[in-house]
């Protein structure tokens, strides 16, 4: 009948007001049917869906599971997008930087003030990439290209042409560079002069008679005469000469201001010899010679020239282990190779290539939101291994440390606070120190022999143990747990702590320091709860055996405290009465708890403390019953006194003695003497 | 790289073209003075025997001309230096190029006379040589009424000088070829003169050349 309603109901044509016209044309009890009916269908719907529910469940989360690491993956690719889309920008900037500067001349200056720095050190790694011999000209800071272009030297006597150059005007000097001939790799000039912009003097050469498009340089001793190709050209060298002095002068004027005295010196230092420099610079010039030659020799081998492009290549294409065996090899090569400024030159060349490949790999290994952590350690350990072999071991520590670090605290964020705070605390130890013992085993994989490295990671450990700590001390000892449930979780991480020492790193100490003052508190509060709790009962105590009316009664409650470990039956007389007072039993049970807790919590530096505390709770019981011994009131409840203290001295004392034993600790001597209470106690009831 | 090959041929043909054509004797002249009193209307009208009315001060211009010397084919290399240039080092620069001096004043502008006994000095120090082919050039004669210079002053600082003082006009080419023509024998005399002492000259200079890098 609900099987046919249902199918009814769910025909797609189905037509409410016709239906129920039919249905109250039968009268009222085939309408009572119906509708007893559809309460059941109701019912048999939502059972059924709920029970579909929990069937799918697993597959629920499995699903929502697969489109969170989805979504991670389509984060990552959308990086590596972004990263190549910059390569490709990066790379089509080298090849067309030549172009560029002189189409852009002056629209480049906006992005130079974007990023002067950025712009001036890529300006002159290409400067070191195209000339021959020009590493000082690029190693000084703030140089910037302004302009270049090719000329042709002219004799400025004949004007017969003399050769072909290329230009560099930077922004204090300009650079003149020839071509090389039959050149191999990616030089292409060989740096001939540089001339400060100060003191030089440039002439337009008007076109009268054969040539054209023509310039002077003055600079004594030397006077240059270039030509360009087109007027046009040329008015660009002569606005860009004109422009930069000015700058420059400006800029200089400046600087003069802002150090008036500095200046002077300097000036006068430079009136005082201007011949001797000269003469020092073509002294040196010769000493020089020789080595060059060797050098360039040296460095003349097919895979050296090509070497720089190939170690862009290898960028690019993020074949990192490529890249470093390259770096390898040549540096293995270069230390044989003589001295000399060309191989100085090679050296920046390759400098710049490993600084952009270092760049590359940490960039690697940087922690950014928007790059999923699902590499993993597996992932970083790539990276860093290329870095180690580039003798960047300390970042590459660093950077490690650093990825592990942001993975345990996405992994810690990843866990819910729900139900019992020893459950979360659980989770957390479990999360924590696998995290822990993967990174210290990844770490030895990583770093093998680069033993300053691990005083990196025990400095990380502790470290992040600091931060566990932390969030540990929020959940455990703010949240007013009680002691039982703060000495199970200080075991717990206590014990992971113990795990960790199998591989070698042993935080066991730090942990116990880290958490000590705050178990010292708990326990104070916990004991001085009790002693409280002692004497409020202690006030109203009447000294009564228990009866339990019944004998069934009275032997539940046997079996009731035997579950704590006490066996009461001796104190069972005449059937359902207990020698034992309510209080005393209390005492009983809550002295083992706190003995129990105490002693989880137990390190020999807290070992004075605790038995301490446990000292003094049992102090305000005995106090307790001395106080009821010497009382008048209680002259007749003697033996039954004498009888709880008995228990309690003897029984419940042998019981802590057990919690002591079990866990190899000495009983403590403050305890021992608490025991030897009960004949003192003896004595004074005889009395 | 492709585009080497062919310039280089083109190089090679222009080297010999330029080779061939141009004569051996060049006289540098320099052109010197305050900023507007007309230098470069000077050198104009003697390069192109035109007079340009309007002023754009000049930052550093060179000229080479072809020119008939009392029979003899040089060139004429004219150097029109600017008359603001700020910095003094950039102006030695081009003062040492020069091998004759034209020192421009107008003579409606009492200053741009003053300022002649400045450019004097300097070019003196920068050539360190009293007998520097020079000329003391007073433009602007066209329009002698408004004179503020007199021919006297002007006369009695070139016999200081010890060199000759001439009044022109750019305007209307009065001993605008004058002027040059003169410098240029001048700059001729003085080079003959040289080269009958080069070799003792030379020797000695070299000599002390010597001592200074020995001291280093």
């Amino acid at each position: 009948m609900a099987d046919g309603l249902a199918r009814i109901l769910s025909k797609p044509k189905f037509d409410a007001e016709t239906f129920i016209a039919k249905l109250s044309g039968d009268g009222e009890d085939a309408l009572l049917d119906m509708k007893a009916n559809v309460h059941m269908l109701n019912d048999e719907t939502a059972k059924a869906l709920k029970q579909n529910v929990y069937k799918n469940y697993s597959q629920f989360i499995e699903t929502a599971r697969e489109i969170s690491i989805l979504e991670g993956e389509m984060y990552q690719l959308n990086h590596m997008l972004n990263e190549q889309k910059s390569l490709m920008g990066s790379m089509m900037e080298m090849s067309l930087v030549s172009d560029r500067a002189v189409v852009e001349g002056p629209k480049g200056e906006e992005d130079q003030k974007e990023s002067p720095e950025e712009e001036t050190r890529r300006n002159l790694a290409f400067l070191l990439e195209r000339v021959e011999g020009c590493s000082n000209v690029a190693e000084v800071p703030g140089r910037q290209l302004v302009h270049d272009g090719d000329l042709v030297e002219l004799d400025a006597e004949s004007h017969t042409q003399l050769q072909r150059v290329h230009a560099f005007l930077l922004n204090d000097s300009l650079m003149i560079a020839t071509w090389i001939p039959n050149r191999r790799g990616p030089m292409r000039y060989r740096f001939v002069g540089l001339y400060e912009l100060d003191g030089l003097a440039v002439v337009n050469v008007r076109d009268t008679g054969p040539v054209k498009n023509g310039f002077k340089i003055l600079m004594f001793p030397e006077s240059h005469m270039y030509q360009t190709d087109t007027a046009k050209a040329k008015r660009q060298w002569l606005d860009a000469l004109e422009d930069t002095k000015k700058k420059k002068a400006s800029r200089d004027k400046q600087k003069k201001e802002a150090a008036m005295r500095l200046a002077e010196q300097q000036l006068q230092a430079a009136l005082a010899s201007p011949g001797e420099a000269d003469m020092s610079k073509s002294f040196t010039d010769d000493v020089e010679e020789e080595p060059v030659a060797m050098d360039r020799d040296f460095l003349q081998a097919d895979w050296l020239e090509e070497l720089p492009e190939d170690l862009d290549m290898y960028i690019a294409q993020r074949n990192f282990e490529g890249a470093v065996d390259q770096v390898e090899k040549v540096n293995e090569y270069l230390t044989e190779c003589p001295k000399g400024p060309a191989l100085k030159e090679f050296r920046a060349r390759i400098e710049h290539r490993v600084k952009q490949l270092t760049d590359g790999l940490m960039n690697e290994l940087q922690v950014s939101p928007e790059r999923s952590l699902r590499g993993g350690p597996r992932a970083a350990r790539r990276a860093v291994t290329q870095l180690i072999r580039l003798g960047r071991s300390a970042q590459a520590c660093d950077l490690f440390l650093r990825n592990r670090s942001a993975i345990i605290k996405y992994n810690i964020r990843q866990l819910k606070f729900e139900g019992a705070t020893t459950l979360y605390i659980r989770c957390l130890c479990g999360v924590f120190f696998s995290s822990l013992s993967d990174t210290a085993k990844e770490f030895i994989k990583a770093f093998p022999g680069h033993h300053g490295c691990f005083s990196a990671f025990v400095i990380w450990s502790k470290q992040e143990l600091q931060s566990f700590v932390s969030i540990f001390r929020r959940q455990v000892f703010e949240s007013k747990a009680s002691l039982s449930t703060i000495a199970d979780c200080v075991q717990l991480a206590k014990r992971h702590c113990q795990e960790l020492s199998s591989i070698g790193l042993d935080l066991e100490f730090s942990l116990a320091t880290l958490l000590d003052t705050a178990i010292q508190q708990v326990v104070e509060e916990t004991r001085d709860q009790i002693t409280e709790g002692i004497k409020y009962r202690a006030a109203d105590d009447l000294w009564r055996p228990m009866n339990h009316l019944s004998q069934a009664d009275c032997d539940k409650y046997v079996a009731d405290i035997a579950a704590t470990g006490f066996d009461i039956r001796p104190y069972v007389y005449d059937k359902c009465f207990v020698m034992l007072t309510m209080n005393s039993i209390q005492f009983a049970k809550i002295c083992v708890t706190f003995s129990d807790d105490l002693l989880k919590l137990y390190t020999v530096e807290l070992e004075d403390f605790i038995a301490d505390s446990l000292s003094s709770v049992y102090k305000s019981q005995v106090a307790h019953i001395e106080q009821s011994l010497k009382s008048e009131r209680l002259n007749k409840e003697h033996s039954l006194i004498l009888k709880n203290a008995q228990f309690l001295l003897e029984v419940v004392m042998a019981r802590v003695e057990s919690f002591y034993s079990d866990r190899q600790v000495p009983f403590p001597a403050q305890l021992q003497a608490i025991n030897a209470h009960f004949r003192k106690l003896k004595a004074m009831a005889n009395k | 790289m492709s585009s080497s090959t062919p310039s280089c041929f083109l190089l090679n043909t222009a080297m010999s073209k330029a080779k061939t054509q141009q004569p051996a004797v060049i006289h540098k002249v320099i052109m010197v003075g305050s900023g507007g009193v007309g230098k470069s209307a000077l050198t104009l009208q003697f390069m192109y025997d035109e007079f340009v009315e309007d002023y754009e001060p000049t930052k550093a211009d060179s000229y080479r001309k072809k020119v008939v010397l009392d029979g003899e084919e040089v060139q004429i290399d004219i150097l029109d230096t600017a008359g603001q240039e700020d910095y003094a080092a950039i102006r030695d620069n081009y003062f040492r190029s020069g091998e004759g001096f034209l020192c421009v004043f107008s003579i409606k502008e009492q200053e741009s006379f003053q300022a002649t006994q400045d450019f004097r000095e300097q070019i003196l120090r920068v050539k360190n040589d009293e007998n520097i082919p020079f000329l003391l050039v007073g433009n602007m004669v066209d329009l002698a009424e408004q004179r503020q210079v007199s021919v006297d002053e002007a006369t009695k600082r070139a016999q200081e000088w010890k060199v000759s003082y001439v009044e022109t006009s750019a305007k209307t080419r009065a001993n605008v070829d004058k002027v040059f023509y003169d410098l240029m024998r001048e700059i001729r005399s003085r080079k003959m003169e040289a080269s009958r002492q080069n070799n003792g000259k030379q020797k000695k200079k070299k000599d002390s050349r010597k001592k200074k890098c020995v001291i280093l």
